[in-house]
């Protein structure tokens, strides 16, 4: 029963991380376009009590995009300018990635839910 | 509550391995992109079983000591596949197919515990 219990907080806290995960992907994508944006970076790590958690969000130091445009505000004496380091298709696998291990783990939160209440049945009757 | 009958403590001890199971299974799902995790499972239910139906002691008098008995049921071991570059071997696919024969042998143990109990109750003279 506890062991039941566990999985479920195992599980919850996987959620958990996996969407604050799809939330910078998601400020990522959003800011494809900010000059001198540098892309977030999340990584996983496991905590005391077992359960997952995001280690410390790191920024990705890779060159920014150099981008010629003269008529821009930020453009300098030769008309270029520095945009984001965001690369679209990474952030695109990343939510996919997040969004397959959500479901993995809403679908065994879901039979850890079904196995107590099948084991309270027994004694309901 | 029926510790002594053989087939009720065979059931409990299939209901408990499978909560643990799942426990362990829950953890490597939601560690399926944890860099450098290794994937764990529990040996099969036989071994585990053997370990929990040895022999203990048994307290005859209040000023007896019994060890304190082993919290989990079984030691878990390494059972990952292939291992993906970030040194992470939990293949999803594997661990739901392994959920769902946890779900099976904890729906046979309570079934088995649900007409064992029936059956205790039909022979007191209770109906059901």
């Amino acid at each position: 029963m506890s062991d039941l219990l566990k999985s479920l907080g195992v599980s919850a806290a996987g959620m958990q991380a996996q969407a604050t995960r799809l939330r910078h992907v998601s400020e990522n994508i959003a800011n494809v376009d900010t000059p001198g944006y540098h892309r977030k970076v999340t990584s996983f790590k496991v905590d005391g009590d077992g359960l997952l958690e995001l280690a410390k969000v790191r920024l990705d130091r890779s060159d920014l995009e150099n981008i010629y445009d003269p008529g821009h505000p930020l453009a300098d004496e030769t008309g270029h300018y520095a945009g984001s380091n965001v690369d679209l298709i990474i952030e695109i696998a990343d939510a996919r990635e997040a969004q397959r291990s959500y479901e993995a783990n809403l679908k065994l939160f879901d039979q850890s839910r079904q196995m107590t209440q099948s084991l309270f049945e027994l004694i309901r009757r | 509550m029926f510790e002594k009958l053989g087939l009720t403590k065979m059931a409990q001890g299939l209901a408990s391995y499978s909560g643990a199971r799942l426990a362990i299974i829950a953890e490597n799902v939601a560690n399926a992109d944890t860099p450098r995790y290794r994937a764990k499972d529990l040996p099969d239910f036989a071994s585990a079983y053997d370990g929990m139906a040895s022999f203990s002691a048994r307290a005859t008098r209040p000023d007896h000591l019994l060890a304190p008995t082993p919290a989990s049921v079984a030691e878990p071991v390494l059972s990952g596949g292939s291992m993906a570059p970030n040194g992470n071997d939990v293949s999803i696919d594997l661990q739901i197919m392994k959920s769902v024969e946890v779900r099976q042998n904890h729906e046979m143990a309570l079934a088995v515990y649900r007409s064992t109990s029936s059956i205790l109750r039909t022979s007191l003279g209770r109906s059901g």
